[in-house]
């Protein structure tokens, strides 16, 4: 077992950091404060850089470099803005990553490249009113209509909705078929008929990432964009939320990074009683005990994404690495406000955003709850 | 010690810094002559021999040239140390000359103790003492660390050097960073921002603050070639040297450059979170502090006074 | 156009630097290694050129231990074609001179039309190695560039940095060297795939016994820090009561409040 970063990785760390200090993070407060996307940043610039299709061959249009330096990458975004690393994330595991894994020849070609090269953006559409937790419980219906589907439903909570091109929506086909069967899954483009958005989230953080309602009122789809098998949905879902699982631990990793190094320095300089706060026993408790969570869910998330790259199954893997990482986020950004006192409290430092976007990592591509029946139900079996 | 120091002549005038040279050369007890590319008709003012070689032939930047005369004027002067100030002159033809005659090149000198040299290393954080070993040495001059001996007076006996040359360097001339509207060099107090600001927006935490002083800011190296502030507003070698009442150097480390640009302050007041930084030198008072929080306080308490 | 660009791997000049055991340089473990930054406007500069004049090549050469691979990579992944890792284990304990007897060995007889430099390094700060290997080598130098334009194969229009806001506008033919100032691009960032690319490219390896000659000509005797002259006065505490001493200090010592 070799725990080293390859020269590869090292150096898109590299990359990825200098362009997300200088680039992303000046703007990271206002763009929260104002609720704003700033596409040309945010996605353009991944596009530019290479980001957008990493993990994906170099005939689709992708990087062909391996899920850990994925992984990196959404950390060093994160590390100093959690919406650049979630629309990375959203575009790439949950929008791109099941046409990569399901589509076939024309359909990577057609919307897969684009997708991996950044001339368009990919959101993924699962959650429903009734169906977040239990995608079973999908309402959203497709109907066979000579050769081509109609969507009706109403899917909530996506990211990247409204600036996304191309979407993987889930719908159910078969009313009869048992829950986990009748869904099936379809590549949907912006600007199709009867495709809008519905209202946009007003959330407490990732504020800079815009998050929509997709409306489908009877949206007519080429039945060449059906994705994979009629009835394979729910498959397709929970293989995607695996690969998303890596870049949502990734993205909280790099959240309790940020948070990390920022109360570090606050310690340092931070003078009580005469002396740096950092000298005091208290606080450095605090502050190893931060450092070991954030390298114990490193190695996890590091670990789920070496499975991913080499093809081992990792759907336990990044479970655990999500669970841990989110659950770590929360904590230590908690911690950093703490160290920060009142000025942790007040939006003048970036621990207070922090925070609050940590908080989603516990919620979205599956609770940790979630993670948690995942990996029970994997011991249990 | 015969010790040939290089003024340098600029846009049709002899620079002064080569006053600073003849102080390095009283340190050292040495016998100095003066070497220039200049006009011949008008030689420096200067007790002792100069070395002159006719501008309009050989140009005001002509390394070629200019080091062959040079190594003529060593030959002749049996010179025991060549001495330039650290400049974009000297640091350009001091390496040349120094190859030529097989010399140790000492750089951006700073003192010398005990016959060795002193020069800065990793900006200016640390020094180095460094011992020549070759028969004849080339130095360069940190400007400002020699104080500038008074204005010679004497007439100088006037050597002129003439070389046949044609060297592969075409000078075309002078091209003037266009001005702004800002004149910092008028301003009573100036505050200026560096890399320590850390992202552009802090700027203007800077700029409210001389807004309020009733000075202007300007702004670090590092700050402008990041475009966050406009070349003009630059303080130190590549841009203005100011000398205003106050100078506040807000998230400024102090590398030389920019000192060589403000320390003739009256009054310098350095914000930085690093105690040790080199800024720390020069300045009156360090107030050791985020400046994103003690600026806006400090500001605001001004406002009331 | 065959061209060379001299890099060095210097510490981040942030670093808490502590004098080595022999008390002439810096210790060298635990810091965190860079390119040197001016060497970044040089590798910036090198790829441009390429970019504009199409059918170039680019070597990168650097002098240092194993780690200075790291950078060669980084450079590599900007668009260098080949890196030259001169192994040296101590190039601190060369002089420039001797550093650039090195470099002008590789150089001799390899016939590159064009070299870039930093202008100096970040660490040592001497600002002589290049234009010593222009000498050396015999090739017009023009050091402290601002500005580099190529026109036709040969002809370079540069601006030098002179003192003051003004530059000096100088043409040389090629071959030529040039020392790059802070300012003379953007330097970008390494992209994915070239980063995917600079895997494959080839890195040769030349023990520094096969290019080194002559001795020092200088000899650094100590590295020390500097002594903090007294009389400056120390603030510290809180924001607010800082704030006061100093409009206090200002009101005393300055008629800028008046």
């Amino acid at each position: 077992m070799i725990f080293e970063l390859t020269e590869e990785q090292n150096l898109i760390r590299d990359m990825v950091r200098q362009f997300a200090e200088t680039e992303v993070a000046p703007s990271a407060r206002i763009r929260d404060e104002e609720e704003r996307f700033d596409r040309a940043l945010m996605f353009d610039r991944l596009a530019e850089l290479g980001l957008t299709g990493i993990v994906f061959p170099e005939e689709y249009g992708g990087g062909g470099a391996d899920y850990i330096s994925y992984a990196i990458a959404v950390e060093e975004l994160s590390r100093v803005c959690a919406s650049t690393g979630v629309t990375l994330s959203a575009h790439l595991s949950l929008g791109a990553n099941p046409i990569y894994l399901f589509g076939n020849e024309e359909q990577k070609q057609q919307f897969l490249a684009p997708l991996a090269r950044g001339e368009k953006m990919g959101a993924f559409g699962l959650t429903e009113p009734a169906a977040g937790t239990d995608a079973g419980g999908t309402k959203t219906t497709a109907v066979k209509d000579g050769d081509s589907w109609l969507l009706n439903g109403t899917k909530i909570f996506i990211t990247n909705a409204g600036e996304a091109e191309t979407y993987v929506v889930f719908a159910r086909t078969d009313k009869n078929a048992q829950k986990h069967h009748g869904i099936s899954a379809f590549i949907v483009e912006k600007g199709t008929p009867g495709f809008s958005f519905g209202k946009k989230e007003a959330k407490m953080g990732i504020r800079s990432s815009p998050t929509m309602e997709l409306v489908f009122e009877n949206c007519r789809i080429p039945a060449a964009q059906l994705l994979g098998e009629e009835g394979q949905g729910f498959k397709i879902a929970m293989k995607t939320l695996d690969g998303g699982r890596i870049g949502i631990a990734s993205q909280a990793l790099g959240i309790a990074q940020g948070a990390l190094e920022a109360a570090v320095n606050y310690a340092r300089e931070r003078k009580q009683f005469e002396s740096p706060i950092s000298r005091f026993q208290g606080v450095q408790f605090q502050l190893a005990d931060m450092a070991t969570q954030i390298e114990a869910s490193r190695l996890l998330v590091y670990s789920a994404a070496f499975k991913a790259s080499n093809g081992i199954s990792y759907s336990q893997a990044s479970a655990m690495a999500k669970l841990m990482a989110s659950e770590t986020a929360m904590r230590v950004t908690t911690q950093a406000v703490q160290i920060f006192g009142g000025y942790g409290y007040t939006r003048e430092f970036p621990v207070e955003r922090m925070m609050r976007d940590a908080k989603i990592t516990e919620i979205y591509e599956g609770t940790s709850e979630v993670q948690r029946m995942v990996i029970g139900s994997a011991l249990t079996r | 010690m015969n010790m040939l120091l290089v003024a340098e002549y600029r846009q049709g005038k002899v620079l002064g810094n080569f006053h600073e040279l003849l102080a390095f050369a009283a340190q050292l007890q040495g016998q100095p002559s003066l070497f220039v590319v200049g006009d011949v008709n008008a030689p420096p003012a200067f007790p002792g021999r100069v070395y002159i070689a006719d501008v309009t032939t050989y140009k005001e930047y002509d390394p070629s040239s200019h080091k062959k005369l040079l190594l003529e004027a060593v030959r002749r002067e049996q010179a025991e140390m060549v001495v330039f100030a650290h400049s974009s002159y000297g640091w350009d033809l001091a390496p040349r000359l120094a190859m030529a005659l097989g010399a140790a090149q000492i750089s951006e000198v700073t003192a010398v103790i005990d016959g060795d040299c002193v020069v800065p290393a990793c900006n200016s954080k640390l020094r180095r003492r460094v011992k020549s070993l070759s028969a004849i040495t080339v130095v360069t001059l940190q400007s400002g660390a020699f104080s500038a001996q008074a204005a010679q007076t004497g007439t100088p006996a006037v050597i002129p050097l003439e070389i046949d040359e044609a060297g592969p360097y075409t000078f075309k001339g002078y091209e003037i960073a266009t001005a702004g509207g800002v004149d910092l060099g008028k301003a009573a107090v100036i505050v200026s921002a560096g890399r320590g600001i850390g992202k552009p927006e802090n700027v203007a935490l800077v700029a409210e603050l001389a807004k309020t002083l009733k000075g202007e800011y300007g702004a670090s190296r590092p700050v402008v070639d990041a475009q966050w502030v406009e070349h003009h507003r630059q303080v130190g070698t590549t841009g203005q040297t100011v000398a205003p009442k106050l100078y506040m150097a807000c998230g400024i480390s102090g590398a030389i450059q920019h000192l060589a640009g403000m320390k003739k302050s009256e009054f310098v007041v350095a914000v930085n979170t690093d105690k040790d930084a080199p800024i720390g030198e020069i300045a009156d008072v360090m107030v050791i502090a985020d400046l994103k929080q003690f600026l806006p306080v400090l500001t605001e308490k001004l406002r009331m006074v | 156009m065959k061209i060379l660009v001299c890099m060095k791997h210097v510490p981040d000049m942030e670093s808490k630097f502590k004098i080595s055991t022999d008390g002439r340089w810096y210790d060298d473990g635990d810091l965190a290694w860079r390119i040197n930054e001016y060497d970044e406007y040089a590798v910036e500069q090198a790829v441009r050129l390429k970019e504009q004049l199409g059918d170039s090549d680019i070597t990168v050469l650097s002098i240092g231990p194993e780690r200075v691979k790291e950078a060669m990579k980084k450079a590599l992944a900007m668009g260098c074609d080949r890196g030259v890792h001169v192994v040296d284990d101590r190039p601190s304990d060369r002089d420039a001179m001797a550093i650039a007897t090195i470099i002008a060995a590789f150089a001799r007889g390899r016939n590159f039309d064009c070299i870039f430099t930093g202008m100096q390094s970040q660490d040592r700060g001497s600002g002589q190695v290049g234009l010593l290997v222009g000498e050396m080598l015999g090739l017009p130098a023009v050091s402290t560039i601002v500005d580099f334009s190529c026109i036709g194969e040969h002809n370079y229009t540069i601006k030098r940095e002179l003192e003051g806001g003004v530059r000096a506008v100088v043409e040389v033919r090629g071959p030529a060297l040039f020392t790059c100032q802070l300012g003379l691009n953007t330097p970008r960032y390494p992209t994915l795939p070239n980063i995917m690319k600079a895997k494959k490219k080839e890195l040769l390896t030349v023990p520094v016994a096969e290019l080194a000659g002559g001795g020092n000509l200088q000899d650094t005797v100590r590295l020390f820090f500097p002594e903090k002259k007294g009389g400056g006065m120390l603030l510290e505490g809180e924001v607010p009561q800082l704030a006061d001493k100093l409009i206090a200090i200002l009101k005393e010592k300055t008629t800028v409040l008046a």
